[in-house]
């Protein structure tokens, strides 16, 4: 391992920023680099980041009529 | 600044599905989800004067949500319902809870691919239920993360918090829901499901990992 290259222990502290897409550009290429090689570590990428994937699923477009019969309301009167 | 009537009635309406989302999931009512956006609209709209440019819209929004449910809270003295899994000594725990590794434990004896099939049964009333047992302080930065979409920057001037805390809670409250989702898997029969059978071939026999219709 050269001293640029990652290993386990350093890619399972930062896979939730990988997944989140925070990491910096030299930390996500590591981290590119890691997975590519690391078939645990990819396996565990993964399933974080479709878990994450259900919850954005969960998110809402539109608003229920009732909320927004009220707040149209309420932006009249401002 | 001051924007015209026009740009806060066009961005509020825009927002409003995502701040009902966010409202409800704070609240777990749906009444007192629509009392929170009128109020947060309200407040808006008198408080036009700080938001300080039109890019920052919708993290400024937020913040005002999160700012009028949490003053609700205090006003209502109405403590949030659920308590951090294991109190306050059991973050460092939560932070270090990681369903993966569950399920690649060495004495549950999975076939073929286990975290695939365990998204594959995760129902949205699955993981309403484990966002709803999250304590407050958890549950907004899931939801403005992984239901919202918003940058840890975004979070961080939402709930004016340094952006290493929300990386740190963040963290910490995925541990804590997914220690709650593996609470439910284990209700459900997940994990006697997939405990070992000492005497026989449970591939050849077949392993139902997760009941039928979900975990929850």
């Amino acid at each position: 391992m050269t001293e640029k290259e990652m290993n386990c222990e350093q890619a399972l502290r930062q896979i939730l920023a990988y997944v989140d897409r925070e990491l910096s550009a030299e930390e996500h290429a590591a981290m590119q680099e890691h997975l590519h090689a690391c078939k645990g570590c990819f396996s565990r990428m993964e399933f974080e980041r479709l878990l994450k994937s259900k919850f954005g699923a969960l998110r809402d477009e539109e608003a229920t009529p009732e909320v927004s019969e009220r707040v149209k309301a309420l932006l009249k009167d401002f | 600044m001051r924007v015209s009537k026009e740009f806060f009635e066009k961005q509020v309406l825009g927002l409003l599905g995502a701040l009902e989302g966010v409202a409800r999931r704070l609240t777990r009512n749906d009444a007192d989800a629509e009392d929170l956006v009128a109020e947060t609209v309200s407040r808006a709209w008198r408080a036009l004067d700080t938001l300080e440019h039109e890019a920052a819209f919708r993290s400024w929004m937020f913040r005002i949500l999160n700012n009028a449910f949490v003053s609700g809270l205090r006003r209502a003295d109405a403590r949030p319902k659920t308590e951090p899994i294991g109190g306050a000594d059991g973050e460092e725990e939560e932070a270090g809870f990681s369903l993966f590794e569950q399920m690649h434990q060495p004495f549950l004896l999975w076939f073929g691919n286990p975290e695939q099939e365990f998204l594959d049964k995760l129902l949205r009333e699955d993981l309403e239920r484990a966002l709803a047992s999250l304590p407050e302080h958890y549950r907004v930065v899931v939801i403005m993360s992984d239901v919202q979409e918003f940058s840890y920057a975004e979070i961080a001037q939402t709930l004016a918090v340094p952006v290493g805390t929300v990386r740190s809670r963040l963290a910490r409250a995925r541990g804590a829901l997914q220690k709650v989702l593996w609470q439910q898997a284990g209700e459900h029969g997940l994990k006697q499901a997939a405990a070992p059978c000492p005497e026989h071939d449970d591939k050849a026999r077949g392993i139902n990992h997760i009941g039928k219709g979900g975990i929850g």
